[in-house]
């Protein structure tokens, strides 16, 4: 699948949030980085079809991004997020399930079958308000899994894990990139120095880089940081 | 090019028996999508306890002062269902209030469409409400059901309305209670006229007897556009 | 595009591959179960993986019969009324034309698949496909000329 981000811009009244992107993804892990303010956000936003872009075009297959059509496709894990208070894991997912279209019996199978897969099946029954941020975070990665995507967007998703909860993490996303477009933002290099196998780097809403991995001479970080100048 | 007369032929020639094992195999290959009407009745459990307990509510204050002959029973009705109608809005906000707007957004039916199962869900609530209270009413005061429909209704979609158009505006978003502002305004002034503008009231049923079911048609057709505009704004990110 | 039609265009395609409704439904179905593994999502872009399944199970099935056996024909009296005059008219047209150009008829016309998902199917150039299609067209008009 060849997700496609034509020209893409966001205008506030005062401020150029992003600014003429373009570039494709295929299937694989992509490491969206750039500082807080740089408009990935935004981006990534306007990608899951929740805000309208000033100018330009996504689409993924020739799906339009502002389709019923293309959230189908699409699990995504915004910066920040909440829950009802009544909400236990297993009922958040399973709220989310019936807003992607998941009979109930599926939903039921989905949801145990992703809880055991970020480790919060033996939580499964208590609310969500008990949890830490990183178990919370990780209920969001679970609700972005549910429909099987072919897009996954990821917005700052290693906030609020602990060292342990970011390996597992890491391991996971690397196993989703193998069927899926995985775009995953972070302004941490470490996050996706191993695992991404191209980078989009992003300063002040316009693209500064992007390229394999593999083509960065040197320290990700450094070649991050030199780019920032 | 090819005609279209051509083309049919084809498609017949081409016709192949018909498959034996399609439905069964299809069955188990794909678990099952869910359509809209299907959607809205997910949304029904997620519709809090309170909610529901206030529309009985309301269902039995008409029932019992009817039953017992009580007066002011019509009036107390026309009072509290501007009330449902501010929850129903209140309610169909909800997303909003906890933070869940952005993830339900990005699901296949979106926001939208929870919006929308939670208007459908209580104005049914409160058209069942309001189909139990008025005939009861009606009879036990020997008064038209139509009428008394209607009159009870009206203050019912001004509140609607006008709460829908504050929820969207920027003033609704900080202050999440605009909608009951707006009903303890129209039970502020229903009180007000009950007790101490009679010459009013009997205006306004005066009224309602000539053009009811007209004005209940414009306030309905009304309703429901402001109810269109809510939904569809709901994907205006602040 | 549901899963149905779907179904009904590679059970339509194979059949006329492999003339045998059984082996027909076969296919189809084992082109799903392997097109979905373990995901449930299909979308309508995917038909163009869901022919190249196909297109090699069908090519697979005539390699497994011995090489001087073809495709098991079924009986046509037992399947099916005996066909109005049009309609052998037009079959008879087709059988004259080359395989891939019968193929690509169905394609195009009854399947009704857009260019883009033939070209996948059958691993060939846009070029090379519009020319095909052209080709094919003609031929039949010729053949469906000499017989009126």
């Amino acid at each position: 699948m060849k997700l496609s981000v034509d020209r893409i811009t966001k205008q506030y009244k005062n401020k150029i949030a992003v600014d003429r992107i373009s570039f494709d993804l295929t299937e694989g892990v992509t490491g969206l980085l750039g500082a807080n303010g740089a408009g990935k956000t935004t981006l990534m936003r306007m990608m899951s079809g929740i805000l309208t872009p000033t100018g330009g075009e996504i689409s993924a297959d020739g799906i339009p991004v502002q389709s019923e059509n293309y959230r189908a496709l699409l699990g995504y894990l915004p910066q920040d997020f909440g829950y009802y208070p009544e909400f236990t894991a297993k009922e958040f997912l399973e709220y989310f399930s019936a807003l992607k279209g998941i009979d109930r019996k599926r939903a039921k199978e989905k949801t145990k079958e992703l809880l055991e897969l970020v480790g919060l099946y033996d939580v499964a029954g208590k609310k969500i308000k008990t949890f830490s941020g990183g178990m919370k975070q990780r209920v969001g990665i679970a609700q972005a899994l549910l429909n099987d995507p072919r897009i996954l967007i990821l917005d700052e998703p290693t906030a609020g894990l602990d060292p342990k909860e970011r390996v597992r993490f890491r391991t996971l996303i690397e196993e989703l990139g193998k069927n899926s477009i995985v775009l995953l933002s972070t302004h941490i290099v470490s996050d996706i120095e191993h695992i991404a196998d191209r980078i989009i780097m992003m300063k002040d809403g316009a693209l500064v880089w992007q390229g394999r991995q593999s083509d960065v001479e040197g320290d990700l970080e450094e070649f991050y940081l030199k780019r920032y100048e | 090019m090819m005609d279209r007369e051509l083309k049919n032929r084809l498609a017949d020639a081409f016709h192949a028996p018909e498959p034996e094992k399609k439905e069964s195999f299809i069955k188990n290959l794909r678990p099952r999508e869910i359509g809209i009407p299907e959607m809205i009745i997910t949304q029904i459990p997620y519709i809090r306890f309170p909610i529901w307990l206030f529309s009985l509510l309301t269902a039995a204050v008409a029932m019992g002062g009817a039953v017992l002959g009580m007066e002011d029973t019509e009036f107390l009705i026309t009072v509290l269902m501007p009330f449902n109608a501010a929850i129903a809005v209140f309610e169909a906000h909800r997303s909003r209030r906890y933070g869940m707007s952005e993830l339900e957004m990005a699901t296949r039916f979106s926001l939208r469409s929870v919006v929308f199962a939670r208007l459908v869900i209580l104005g049914i609530v409160s058209g069942i409400v309001l189909a139990t209270a008025s005939p009861v009413i009606a009879a036990s005061f020997g008064r038209s059901t139509l009428l008394t429909a209607i009159r009870i209704l009206i203050p019912y979609l001004i509140t609607m309305m006008i709460s829908l158009i504050i929820e969207r505006s920027s003033l609704g978003r900080t202050h999440g209670y605009a909608s009951f502002v707006i009903a303890g305004a129209s039970l502020a002034l229903m009180t007000w006229v009950y007790n101490c503008a009679p010459v009013i009231l009997a205006g306004y049923e005066e009224f309602i007897s000539v053009w009811g079911l007209p004005a209940m048609i414009i306030l309905l057709a009304m309703t429901f556009a402001e109810q269109w505009k809510t939904v569809k704004n709901v994907e205006a990110f602040a | 595009m549901d899963l149905e039609k779907a179904y009904d265009k590679i059970y339509r395609y194979a059949y006329f591959r492999v003339k045998n409704v059984t082996v027909a439904e076969d296919i189809t179905q084992e082109t799903f179960l392997r097109f979905f593994g373990k995901s449930g999502t299909f979308h309508e872009n995917d038909m163009k993986y869901l022919y190249t399944i196909a297109r090699n199970l069908c090519i697979d099935e005539y390699r497994r019969l011995k090489p001087d056996e073809l495709p098991e024909e079924e009986n046509e009296a037992e399947t099916a009324v005996s066909f109005p005059e049009e309609i052998i008219i037009v079959r008879d047209a087709l059988e004259r034309l080359a395989d891939e150009e019968r193929e690509i008829l169905l394609l195009r016309y009854v399947n009704e698949e857009p260019v883009g998902t033939i070209c996948r199917a059958l691993g060939i150039s846009r070029f090379a496909l519009n020319r095909k299609i052209k080709n094919a067209e003609e031929e039949l008009k010729k053949n469906l000329k000499e017989d009126e």
